[in-house]
């Protein structure tokens, strides 16, 4: 007899999932016994757990993002460091990157940006608090600087849009939620879940490893998947914004996404190098059309230098994309 | 894609489109980028009259008829100036301080920035959670740690010089000093 209230009661439960305050006090109201007063005070943690879905402090953004750049550079096979030669070639994308964050809306970020060792990919990757990865796989595709900074802008975006920000506070949410649940009550990760929801929603990362990891490895996994369709499109929106900022060709970045094969497959997610050529195109014709003076953008103005010799020769000879889609986060 | 359509779709994404450029004369615009020049006149290369840091505001007064690229402005001194044109923006940027207690800070843009608490590091939890992982965690570490140093050693005198040499747009000034600017070797707009 428990055991089949309980399960009735679980599945109400799972029913009101959002919004369960107003049936759990009903619940204890009456009474019922045991068994469905736990229940009531699960279905009351549960809904609590909404209170996480905050925008994270920028604390929490810089543990979180410091914690997923270790994760991506450990993934990426290490970074490009060793020797003079490849120190001059991260210097070098650093200074193309931060000219770019430095015209972005999060100016003030302590941008880093960095080259994997990963030949394999063609491929760039983002973390909150401002880094951003290229591997040296991408960096063998590129023809001049515009390409590269279409690149980097493109993940300066995605940070800028908070866009694995947003990933991590749906794990918290989940994670509080599933505890709930369960009734995992006593662990490190459930009581600072649990007493975030019932103060600002915010966690101290740096505080407990566990934690951290806990939410490193919720993030890397969404992360995964993929960002949404409309949220690549936005980046690049972004992206081309920061390159006419600059004074780079967007054209060039159209240009290089014409050589991944864009969505499909695992990548399901990402909009075609068509559909997203086809924005590029737009958003420049609009500025270089605009009757407006503060929003006209000279188009002959706009550039393509050329890669420094030092860039190739740390890179190594020029290897185009195999229909690798680009941007993993 | 049929251009309308694209039209629909920046819109719904909150991209800026012609519209959120509206500005009218003596209206306020936000400076964007770090160490953004005032200039006595409408060329790179002229007398620094201020230098001004992101979310700082300027009233505008219209772009020089000689040169779109440059627009006439009053900066908050109340000094009458040039701006490079994509210093300029209708929205204010994010300014983001460090602080004890997690919490962001509205503060003065220009102490922000002059303060150096924009400047982060790994975070100690992180590096903590990657050595405790070990193996190749805690090489990335380590190559984290010597990779921001080498960012940080890219300030905006770094940018500036890349930028000349490139042929790219003057946004962000090597420095705030004022008056007369050296002149340079070759390159520049």
């Amino acid at each position: 007899m428990r055991s089949r209230m309980g399960v009735l009661v679980a599945a109400g439960l799972g029913l009101c999932l959002t919004s369960c305050t107003q049936v759990a006090k009903g619940l204890k109201a009456a009474n019922l016994g045991a068994d469905v007063n736990r229940v009531a005070d699960a279905a009351e943690k549960v809904d609590s757990c909404d209170k996480l879905k905050v925008a994270p402090a920028i604390q929490e953004e810089y543990a979180l993002g410091s914690a997923l750049a270790i994760h991506w550079a450990q993934q990426g096979g290490g970074l490009m460091l060793s020797g003079a030669a490849q120190e001059k070639l991260s210097t070098y994308v650093n200074t193309v990157g931060r000219n770019l964050a430095m015209q972005s809306p999060r100016p003030e970020l302590g941008w880093t940006f960095g080259v994997l060792n990963d030949t394999k990919r063609f491929n760039a990757l983002s973390a909150p608090a401002g880094y951003v990865f290229v591997t040296h796989g991408l960096l063998q595709g590129v023809d001049n600087e515009a390409q590269l900074a279409g690149v980097l802008a493109h993940e300066i975006a995605h940070v800028v849009l908070k866009h694995a920000l947003n990933q991590y506070v749906s794990v918290k949410v989940s994670t509080c939620k599933g505890d709930a649940m369960v009734g995992v009550g006593k662990s490190v990760v459930a009581s600072a879940l649990k007493n975030a929801s019932l103060l600002d929603g915010r966690l101290d990362l740096d505080s407990d490893t566990g934690l951290m990891g806990k939410m490193v490895d919720g993030t890397v996994e969404l992360a995964g998947k993929g960002h949404r369709k409309d949220e690549e499109l936005a980046a690049d929106a972004l992206a081309v914004e920061l390159m006419l900022s600059a004074g780079y060709d967007p054209g060039e970045f159209s240009k290089l996404l014409g050589q991944t094969s864009g969505g499909g497959g695992f990548w399901e997610n990402h909009p075609s190098a068509k559909e997203r050529q086809g924005q590029i195109k737009s958003i420049v014709e609009a500025r270089g059309n605009n009757a407006d003076p503060l929003a006209r953008v000279d188009v002959a103005a706009l550039q393509r230098p050329v890669l420094p010799a030092s860039f190739t020769a740390a890179v190594g000879p020029v290897k185009k994309p195999t229909g690798v889609a680009k941007d993993a986060k | 894609m049929r251009r309308w359509t694209w039209g629909i779709l920046l819109l719904a994404l909150g991209v800026p489109v012609t519209a959120a450029w509206a500005v009218k004369k003596d209206e306020k615009l936000y400076v964007k980028a770090r160490n953004t020049r005032v200039l006595k006149s409408a060329v790179p290369t002229a007398d620094v009259v201020a230098v001004l840091q992101p979310g700082q505001q300027v009233t505008w007064k219209g772009a020089d008829p000689k040169n779109a690229q440059w627009h006439q402005v009053t900066e908050p001194g109340g000094k009458a100036g040039y701006v490079f044109q994509t210093n300029l923006s209708t929205k204010p940027p994010d300014m983001e301080l460090v602080s004890k207690d997690g919490k962001t800070r509205t503060i003065d843009p220009a102490a922000f920035v002059s303060s150096g608490a924009a400047v982060k590091a790994l975070s100690p939890g992180a590096e903590k959670y990657g050595k405790e992982k070990g193996g190749d965690y805690a090489v990335a570490v380590n190559q984290l740690k010597k990779l921001e140093g080498l960012a940080k050693a890219v300030t905006p005198v770094e940018i500036d010089a890349h930028v000349k040499q490139a042929g790219l747009f003057p946004v962000v000034a090597p420095n705030t000093k004022l008056g007369p600017q050296p002149q340079a070797k070759k390159g520049g707009r």
